[in-house]
């Protein structure tokens, strides 16, 4: 893997967070996901959830890359400099996965409920800014989810990862994402409205982990070299520096717990 | 754009190639319009609109995520027909699609049944009330892999 990352290796380890799973949040951090949500939405101008939302989609250009052999790198990117924006907001904040093979409730509890903590939940649903809706009347982001038994099963991501060539690993997962889209339904069953759903979010973060867990699962395969210095428009980084999230700053964990030391003072 | 579409008989793998992975792969589809679920019959006898999963012909399926249609003015969503080597701009959005759904038992069933070649059918199904002529690609090869 490269290491062009700009952040010193030292730093990086120093930054490090971790992304978790949307089911095994604890409530102080789905507490700080929420408000760093929360206020994302409040704020109007390029640093809010709204241009981040038309990044993907509307307002043209829809900038999002699909069907191409840059769609698991842009994504990576996209969902970093998201995620940045949400640091800005709550430091520490990581953007949690949805696993989706997990078929017992589909869309996960923390995005479920129309409200949480006794005032409206952030992650249910989102405003559309004007110039991001397909039709006037969709001030708001809706679901119409399928059967959860409909979404994909782990025996086909495990399909899907056994894969050793990175093109062919990155068409079929991208398949299944759009799977995922369309079983949601809605706005995030279509490309230019997607992003403004808050679930968008944990959708592409379970894709970018199992990119991540196929880099773990195939060391010696990668991108193709002829990609690795490719610019992931409009965000200002190449294909090689989505190669390896430590130098991102965060890595995927299955589950953390902290206890506190006895100080140093 | 139809709903669906049945190809002429592909030709199987021979009997005496063993494969490990058998692949069709459709290149050239459209994804400008609705999403859609995409199901795939091969040896389709008897497979009508609202076929699924239990259908003894069915092999897999794929999804198609769309951009639902034209946001743009005249011209917007025409896809460049003589691309410049020396253009390094991205790629246009609706430059079309390619996706693999894997079939190796569904031809290893066929074989065993003597079959040496096969139609291959593709449904679409549209979410809500979106239309389901959605469907449009160049090619659909299969691939065996030893």
């Amino acid at each position: 893997m490269s290491t062009a990352s700009p952040l010193a290796p030292a730093l990086a380890a120093r930054a490090l967070r971790h992304r978790r799973s949307a089911r095994r949040l604890t409530a102080g951090q789905l507490a700080d996901f929420r408000r760093a949500i929360t206020e994302s939405q409040a704020i109007g101008d390029d640093r809010g959830y709204q241009r981040w939302a038309g990044i993907h989609g509307l307002p043209l250009p829809i900038s999002c890359v699909h069907n191409d052999e840059l769609f698991l790198p842009w994504h990576r990117a996209y969902l970093y400099f998201f995620e940045k924006s949400l640091q800005d907001r709550v430091p520490g904040v990581t953007l949690p996965w949805w696993d989706w093979t997990n078929h017992i409730e589909g869309v996960p509890g923390p995005y479920a409920r129309r409200r949480a903590d006794g005032r409206k939940n952030p992650l249910f649903d989102s405003p559309i800014q004007a110039s991001g809706r397909v039709s006037p009347r969709q001030a708001r982001t809706t679901r119409q989810p399928g059967d959860p038994d409909e979404l994909p099963s782990a025996a086909e991501i495990g399909a899907v990862l056994a894969n050793r060539d990175f093109l062919t690993f990155q068409n079929q997962l991208e398949g299944i994402h759009g799977g995922v889209h369309v079983w949601t339904g809605g706005t995030m069953g279509s490309v230019p409205t997607a992003a403004y759903d808050p679930l968008f979010w944990a959708h592409h973060c379970m894709i970018d982990r199992l990119w991540y867990l196929w880099q773990l699962r195939h060391p010696g395969a990668g991108v193709p070299a002829s990609l690795l210095g490719r610019a992931l428009a409009p965000f200002p980084m190449t294909v090689r520096q989505t190669l390896d999230v430590t130098q991102l700053g965060y890595d995927y964990a299955a589950a953390t717990a902290a206890a506190k030391g006895p100080g140093r003072g | 754009m139809v709903e669906r579409f049945t190809t002429a008989p592909i030709e199987l793998p021979p009997r005496d190639r063993p494969f490990e992975r058998a692949d069709l792969i459709f290149y050239g589809l459209d994804h400008s319009g609705a999403s859609y679920e995409a199901r795939v019959f091969i040896d389709p006898r008897g497979v009508g609109r609202e076929a699924d999963s239990s259908h003894r012909a069915y092999a897999g399926r794929f999804f198609i995520f769309g951009h639902g249609g034209c946001f743009g003015d005249v011209g917007h969503c025409d896809i460049p027909t003589d691309p410049d080597p020396f253009d390094l701009r991205p790629s246009h959005q609706l430059e079309p699609a390619t996706q693999i759904v894997t079939v190796t038992d569904s031809v290893r069933g066929l074989l065993e049944r003597g079959i040496e070649a096969a139609k291959v059918t593709v449904v679409a199904r549209t979410e809500g009330r979106a239309p389901n002529d959605v469907l449009a690609f160049d090619t659909v090869r299969l691939v065996s892999y030893a």
